[in-house]
């Protein structure tokens, strides 16, 4: 209720902006950084009268869903991650055309340095063909009360309005003052015909296209005294900084840090469209402005041409200091600033970032893995030993394997190194079937995860089908949007809570009916089957497609956990569970390195000083794939106290722990 | 203004996230009070590198809360900018180094996990002297524990070792947040018996 304080994530605190504003309409395809925005709304909503929530198959079909819904009088939320706008980028680019009648928002999540995309575009130049507005919250306040905002703005120019949140804003957890929530009693649909915007079609397409850029015009003046874009007066300096969003916040941070204060600075909440005048007035009295952004320098492009518009003198700098690529830090901010005052940098900040510069190249790097029992991991282990290879021979494989989007993404890393390319949602297939068909030497495996496959990846099988490709496709049906927080997919049998999905797809009739012949679905932690299934479908000529089925392991242990049901999942006390026997364990490395399993580690005989292989009770979750592929029969199913093994583990250190006790506690 | 910059790092699965979001709710009671921090999500689960930032920023007056050059706070600490540093892997100590100053306290989890490069004999694991050493070249305060033993023998399960860890934190630095507080916030959370217990056995560490 209005004026209580929480912790929200910059997310739930999008999606708290759009209850204020009196949405009826939330839909979304996953993707990280934004799947809270949607899931919180969609977790809730058995509570919040009137309102629909969509995990959409893509993200085209969400943001028509989103405009059907605006056009009916409902307010619309539509959230994305930034690659999901590629997908939308023609209902966008309609949407300007046609405009909205109920408010729409599109939020996006930005992901700059990629940390879980396959690319860090900046969607904000899609503005300059789309027209969208695009506002940029700076904190979590920011990102409600913007959100709010932007519904009314959308309403008044008729524009879907775009909300641009970089990850560091979307998992930024921090304090939230709430407002009131409107009355959602007369939130109801009424479709109302408007042929004049809604239709286009030759010259009807030429007039709307006018329309938008006069209401463009119109947004443009409102956005002159606005609050969204504010000036903070500087002293008698003559030098100004512009900037928005949580660059902004890394700018304002670094300048107190640096003890700067005299300066002029422009905060933009509305970085599309930009009102000329407002930056004109800003210009005044200035000669030095420096821009302050992330990526290739979507403000430096319109300010210059703004400036040169209103015959600005002064200088203008930005990506000179603030680099293109990767995430802008607050260190990368500091560092900037500090280079444009050529500065020194404060004492401390200098040490940490020189010390750490030193530090990085002597350590290991960890990258990240299949879970614990992940029936991804026996998967790729099979294809690799399908095609005759191993992780440690270090000869060159041969078999060319395309890589997609999710969770199995992770199979491109070592030790598997299993994907030849990877860039976006169904790509693996769409290029894979086009080198069948030109490279006649080398066998083709796509692979596609069930919610990938099911986004956009069903035209594409249908393409290959049709033009006689070469190719094994091998769906990882893991029923769950897994990556992104577990959606639903149209695979998911039942819910967490064990509830049976109404609709489930069945994905094999689904790929017969496509036109394929060869279509087998196995368990893959069944590996010796699923690699010998593998093998004979290389064998056969066209399109092939194996659908390795079994449900993510964490959905599992959470549902098992739930219902109080023993089984695979997560160990407690009292379970059998594997071990491995020392005196039959050659140390081959087929569990430890070929299939790499991080509840099998490495330990030391504090006897005779040997290392030996061991599965950690406290983190296997007996999926059983190491027991099956052990060359030696060395790994065998025990009951197994996990208290018990504990002490027994601990007798063994005693010796060692006279130096080694608990606390070390050095010069305080 | 006071600020009070706390770095949380470990691996998907610790529980690092939850650590950050007991912090920050103990750090409601006050208006004079801001807290945010930014999380690092993309491991999650998946044994990757994982942080999240607890930034704590007290105001002197209400007219310093409104000043917009005192008032925004970027959703990182920047490099030496943590006041305290808890780390759930040892290895991971030293990649979240970056964050600490001579003054910095630090708290971290002896119990390795062998990354993917190290298990292929491509590097090697790091011992706990070289750790130790090479965060004394930055601060003397440096605290560490075998929070998985502790965890297991208490608990006899893993999933306790971030809550110790906090206490931990709070037994060897000062913290400008009430014990209390902390306490309050583990009764309301789920597993609370659980939680409250394991938050003492770290304040006794």
């Amino acid at each position: 209720t209005k004026g209580d304080k929480a912790i929200v994530l910059g997310n739930e605190a999008i999606a708290r902006g759009a209850l204020e504003a009196g949405i009826g309409y939330a839909s979304m395809y996953p993707g990280t950084p934004a799947s809270e925005i949607i899931a919180v709304l969609d977790k809730n909503k058995s509570s919040i009268e009137n309102l629909y929530t969509e995990f959409s198959l893509n993200e085209h079909i969400s943001l028509h869903g989103a405009i059907g819904a605006s056009w009916s009088g409902i307010r619309s939320l539509c959230a994305m991650k930034n690659v999901g706008l590629n997908v939308a980028s023609e209902p966008a680019q309609f949407l300007s055309y046609t405009g909205v009648k109920a408010g729409l928002v599109l939020a996006i999540g930005s992901d700059p340095g990629a940390p879980s995309s396959s690319n860090e575009q900046d969607d904000r130049w899609y503005s300059l063909h789309n027209y969208m507005p695009i506002m940029e919250p700076s904190n979590i306040q920011e990102a409600k009360d913007f959100t709010k905002d932007a519904f009314d703005i959308s309403e008044e120019f008729s524009f879907g309005v775009v909300l641009m949140a970089p990850s560091r804003l979307c998992h930024n957890a921090g304090a939230l003052y709430f407002g009131d929530l409107r009355d959602r009693s007369d939130i109801k649909g009424d479709f109302k015909k408007d042929p004049e915007n809604y239709l286009n079609l030759f010259g009807m397409a030429v007039r709307n296209h006018a329309k938008y850029l006069e209401r463009n015009e119109l947004l443009k003046k409102y956005l002159i005294e606005s609050k969204f874009n504010k000036i903070i007066n500087g002293s008698s300096s003559k030098i100004g900084f512009i900037s928005s969003g949580v660059v902004y916040a890394h700018l304002m941070e670094s300048l107190d840090i640096l003890g700067i204060y005299d300066h002029k600075i422009l905060k933009l909440g509305f970085t599309f469209p930009l009102p000329g005048e407002l930056i004109g007035r800003f210009f005044e009295d200035l000669d030095k402005v420096v821009i302050v952004e992330e990526a290739e320098g979507f403000l430096e492009f319109q300010i210059k041409k703004i400036a040169y518009e209103l015959g600005f003198k002064g200088a203008i700098y930005g990506k000179e200091f603030f680099k293109q690529t990767g995430e802008l830090t607050i260190d990368d901010v500091i560092i900037g600033i500090s280079n444009f005052f050529e500065k020194p940098l404060p004492a401390y900040f200098d040490f940490a970032v020189k010390k750490d510069k030193e530090l990085k190249d002597k350590l290991p790097q960890r990258s990240g893995t299949f879970c614990i029992g992940c029936p991804h991991r026996a998967t790729f282990y099979s294809i690799l030993k399908a095609v005759g290879f191993s992780n440690t021979e270090g000869k060159e494989r041969e078999a060319v394997i395309a890589g997609d989007i999710g969770c199995y993404t992770l199979g491109l890393l070592p030790p598997y190194n299993a994907m030849d390319f990877l860039t976006c949602m169904n790509a693996g297939l769409g290029i894979g079937q086009a080198i069948s068909i030109f490279d006649k030497q080398k066998k083709v495996i796509a692979l596609v995860g069930d919610s990938t496959f099911y986004h956009s990846g069903i035209p594409v099988l249908l393409n290959a089908v049709q033009n006689g490709s070469d190719i094994l496709y091998i769906i990882l049906d893991n029923s769950w949007t897994a990556m992104t927080g577990h959606q639903k997919t149209p695979s998911t049998q039942k819910d967490i809570d064990g509830k049976p999905s109404a609709n489930v797809l069945n994905l094999k009739d689904l790929v017969k009916s496509l036109g394929v012949s060869y279509v087998k679905s196995l368990d893959p932690n069944s590996v010796k089957r699923f690699a010998s299934q593998i093998k004979s479908a290389l064998k056969e000529p066209g399109v092939k497609v194996i659908i390795a089925k079994r449900e993510c392991i964490l959905q599992e242990a959470r549902r098992n956990k739930i219902l109080n049901k023993k089984g695979s999942g997560f160990t407690e006390a009292g379970e059998s569970l594997y071990e491995i026997q020392k005196s039959r364990c050659v140390k081959c490395n087929e569990c430890f390195i070929e299939l790499a399993c991080p509840a099998i580690i490495l330990k030391k005989d504090e006897e005779t000083g040997n290392d030996y292989y061991y599965i950690d009770p406290a983190s296997c979750v007996k999926c059983g794939v190491c027991c099956e592929i052990c060359p030696n029969g060395a790994i065998r199913k025990v009951e197994f106290d996990l208290k018990t093994e504990f002490k027994l583990r601990q007798r063994a250190e005693v010796k060692s722990a006279e130096e080694d006790t608990n606390e070390v506690r050095i010069n305080v | 203004m006071k600020k009070f910059n706390i770095a949380i790092v470990g691996l998907g699965g610790q529980g690092i996230i939850t650590m950050g979001t007991v912090m920050k709710n103990a750090a409601l009671s006050s208006d004079l009070q801001d807290v945010s921090g930014s999380e690092r999500r993309g491991g999650a689960q998946r044994e990757g590198y994982v942080e999240t930032f607890v930034k704590y920023i007290f105001y002197e007056n209400e007219s310093e809360m409104k000043d917009p050059r005192k008032s925004m706070h970027s959703p990182m600490i920047e490099s030496g900018g943590a006041d305290a540093l808890i780390s759930l892997e040892p290895l991971e100590t030293l990649r979240g180094a970056c964050y600490l100053n001579k003054n910095s306290i630090v708290i971290f989890n002896k119990t390795p996990y062998i990354p993917i490069s190290v298990r292929m004999g491509q590097t090697s694991y790091p011992e706990i002297s070289f750790i130790v050493s090479e965060l004394m070249k930055i601060t003397e305060n440096i605290f560490y524990y075998d929070f998985d033993a502790i965890s297991l023998e208490n608990f006899n399960s893993l999933t306790q070792k971030n809550i110790i860890a906090l206490g931990a934190l709070f037994a060897k630095a000062v913290i400008p947040i009430d014990i209390a507080a902390i306490e309050n916030i583990l009764k309301k959370g789920k597993g609370s018996e659980n939680n409250l217990k394991a938050f003492k056995l770290g304040l006794k560490l």
